[in-house]
């Protein structure tokens, strides 16, 4: 039987799709909502370190299947190789409702006024394609608002003297500093620096209907035994289904956007539930699978008017492929600094976020998540046994006295640096896979360099008696769990993929609405800002498609 | 015989003689591995103890790391099937050149001796060929780690032993006073 016609069809119910599906469908419009993956809850894996999503030696506890999602990776010199979600070099992002949001840290930041900005600052970056987003913060305010009331954030930017303006404050208080964090934000302020309470998408008190925090010890790279941290698959996504306008089809992969000789998409192509090739019509098509599955898909959208995939006649889908190199430092304590009230990370500084000397962006610092012990055994000062008795008596004794600051820089764009799909290798449908290669601009370890530095200098001031680097920034292709960029937005059909509004240029009904539109990936773990994007692209589409 | 005298004496009859009696099979001494014969297992078992060597805590042998192994070998570690093989045979044809007996066989000091000397790619083609002793080094160094450090459930860190000894409390069964086991 052929599936009905709607008006809108999302793909991907994570941070964006999740969004932008209940966007549409509260406003009245029919909506299918596509997720490759399934519901996940804290049960399936509590407290296996091996089976989370910070450490998936054993597989991934939040999909996509390792053995039917292979992507391949091209390193420097052209070596290629086939990856899987538990090899390193995947890039995974999880696949199932909510994604991310299921096991993400939670970090709720909004991007600065100068993040959107970054030409305009900074001048033009040799060998980069670093340009100013079409959008403005001014514009994109009232949806970091919307996102942090209707998802749920803790914080209190009021203590972040470089925090962007807000109309409203957050809604729920902030999280209380643990043991490491108080030690830290004594030394920071006699180092004149301005430390504050990370703003949290996770309830420090009973929010929406669902508990508050527990400080499980396993918090990031879990789903929450508690029901206390907040994602689409505990809000938005049960609203939409509530309204009756949301159908939610899981373990549905998506293979193809179907746009007609005229240039307007008309539905999808996916395997059902039972592998099963189906079709569904619709009057618009939202793609939202993060930026490395919104690209190969976009890719292998091939149609007349597009016969290089849906949006790519100028050659941009899967350019531009950003994420975040981790950079700072670890620091040796003669006491127990570390308490392991979970997830661990409650203290930031914004202080190396735009207007450094020679930096282009910067990043933000935190305490680092709780490390579980299998984690913890790559961690050891330079020089150091990685096995044996050495190696052991480290583990021992020092497990509750390594801290670590650390950030995400801000990467600056590589033309270069992309996804593609790859010719010959296949995923278990049939469909060609995601190719990844490229690599970072030389002035990300530059700047990994100065932010680590600066890490070190907390640990320091606040007593480690022995203090090393650990700096990021090299090599590539980028990627990771904050991928984004690779359906870059701007206002130049030549130079970009979507409008400001997410729109893809020249297909007026097929939209994105995930990291893949982000022009830059900012010094910021992005959850918020996609969040805050699936509502833009979203309110958009429910204005102007609405009711038609 | 009917139905309830049958079950009385097979009940009766294990209580005497164990299973040997009905299954005879059972007087075979059967490797208790998925993956290793007990050879192998004896060489990788004293491998992984030199990883994570017992002192005042225990080592990965107390730990069970090599029924870790063996069951991730003979699952989603499938693929490591082949470095494993070779580089056992490798290990053991080397040792046997050398000290005239296997690498279980051989005194710690030496043992670790060895494994440096796999770990710096020290020894060449003719000695260890196929492959780069260091990949196999690195595969089973890694594999002792998750086993000892990572959950019970996988086979490894028998009774949280690890856990136990990083002064971390297990895992405490949500909205219960009380540990899961």
């Amino acid at each position: 039987m052929a599936n009905k016609h709607v008006n809108a069809i999302v793909i991907g119910a994570g941070a964006g799709g999740g969004i932008a599906a209940n966007e549409l469908a509260i406003n009245g419009m029919t909506v299918v909502l596509f997720e490759r993956g399934e519901w996940h809850d804290y049960d399936e894996h509590p407290n296996d370190e091996l089976i989370s999503q910070r450490t998936e030696v054993l597989g991934s506890p939040f999909g996509p299947d390792h053995i039917k999602n292979p992507r391949v990776v091209t390193y420097k010199g052209g070596s290629k190789q086939i990856v899987t979600p538990i090899k390193g070099g995947y890039s995974n992002n999880a696949a199932c409702v909510g994604s991310g949001t299921v096991s993400y840290g939670a970090m709720a930041w909004r991007f600065m006024e100068e993040d959107f900005k970054l030409k305009t600052i900074y001048g033009h970056v040799e060998g980069s394609t670093l340009e100013d987003w079409p959008v403005t913060y001014d514009e994109l305010e009232p949806f970091y608002e919307k996102a942090e009331w209707e998802i749920g954030v803790s914080g209190d930017d009021t203590q972040n003297p470089f925090a962007p303006p807000r109309k409203k404050k957050q809604p729920m208080p902030p999280f209380e500093y643990n043991r490491e964090a108080k030690v830290f934000y004594e030394a920071s302020k006699r180092l004149g620096l301005h430390p504050f309470p990370i703003p949290m998408l996770r309830n420090s008190i009973p929010y929406n209907g669902r508990a508050g925090c527990i400080r499980n010890r396993t918090c990031v790279g879990y789903a929450c035994p508690v029901d206390a941290k907040n994602g689409t698959q505990n809000t938005v996504i049960p609203v939409a289904i509530q309204t009756g306008n949301c159908d939610l089809r899981t373990g549905s992969k998506v293979v193809e956007i179907m746009i007609d000789d005229h240039g307007k998409a008309t539905g999808v192509k996916y395997f059902d539930k039972d592998d099963k090739p189906q079709i569904q019509t619709a009057d618009l098509v939202v793609v939202a699978g993060a930026a490395i599955e919104t690209a190969r898909l976009l890719l292998n959208s091939k149609s007349k008017l597009f016969p290089n995939g849906a949006g790519n006649n100028y050659d941009w889908v899967g350019r531009n492929l950003q994420g975040h190199a981790y950079t700072g430092a670890y620091g040796l304590f003669d006491y127990d600094i570390l308490d392991f009230a979970g997830p661990g990370a409650t203290i930031a500084w914004s202080d190396f976020n735009h207007h450094n000397p020679g930096i282009v962006g910067g990043g933000m610092l935190a305490n680092e998540f709780n490390k579980m012990p299998y984690l913890f055994t790559g961690i050891r000062p330079p020089g150091s046994a990685n096995w044996g008795k050495e190696h052991k008596e480290f583990q021992r004794s020092m497990y509750h006295r390594t801290a670590q600051v650390v950030g995400p820089i801000q990467e600056i764009p590589m033309f270069e640096s992309r996804v593609t799909v790859d010719p010959e290798v296949k995923d278990f449908w049939g469909i060609p896979v995601a190719s990844l290669s490229g690599e970072r601009h030389p002035l990300d370890h530059e700047h990994c360099k100065f932010l680590s530095a600066k890490a070190e200098a907390i640990l320091k001031e606040a007593g480690a008696y022995q203090t090393w680097q650990s700096v990021g920034g090299k090599g590539g292709p980028s990627g990771g769990q904050h991928q984004n960029g690779t359906a870059r937005m701007g206002n130049d059909k030549k130079t970009s993929v979507v409008n400001k509004y997410g729109q893809v240029h020249e297909i007026d009904n097929l939209f994105v609405a995930d990291g893949s539109v982000m022009a830059s990936g900012g010094g910021f773990n992005p959850a918020l800002t996609i969040m805050a994007i699936g509502y833009w692209v979203g309110g958009y589409i429910a204005k102007n498609f609405a009711g038609r | 015989m009917t139905n309830q005298n049958r079950r009385e004496f097979i009940k009766s009859a294990s209580l005497a003689f164990g299973s040997v009696l009905l299954f005879p099979s059972c007087l075979k001494q059967k490797s208790s591995f998925r993956f290793f014969t007990p050879e192998d297992a004896s060489c990788i078992i004293a491998f992984c103890e030199q990883i994570i060597p017992k002192d005042e805590s225990p080592g990965a042998t107390d730990a069970g790391v090599i029924y870790y192994i063996d069951r991730q070998l003979s699952g989603v570690f499938h693929y490591d099937q082949e470095t494993y093989r070779s580089g056992i045979r490798n290990l053991q044809t080397w040792c046997n050149l050398k000290y005239g007996k296997t690498f279980e066989a051989i005194v710690p000091e030496d043992q670790i001796k060895i494994l440096k000397m796999l770990q710096s790619n020290e020894l060449n083609e003719s000695e260890w060929p196929g492959s780069k002793p260091a990949d196999f080094f690195n595969l089973v160094r890694a594999h002792t780690m998750q086993g000892f450090y990572g959950s019970p459930i996988h086979g490894g860190n028998k009774d949280y032993m690890s856990f136990e000894m990083l002064r971390i409390d297990f895992p405490l069964v949500i909205g219960q006073n009380r540990y899961r086991t």
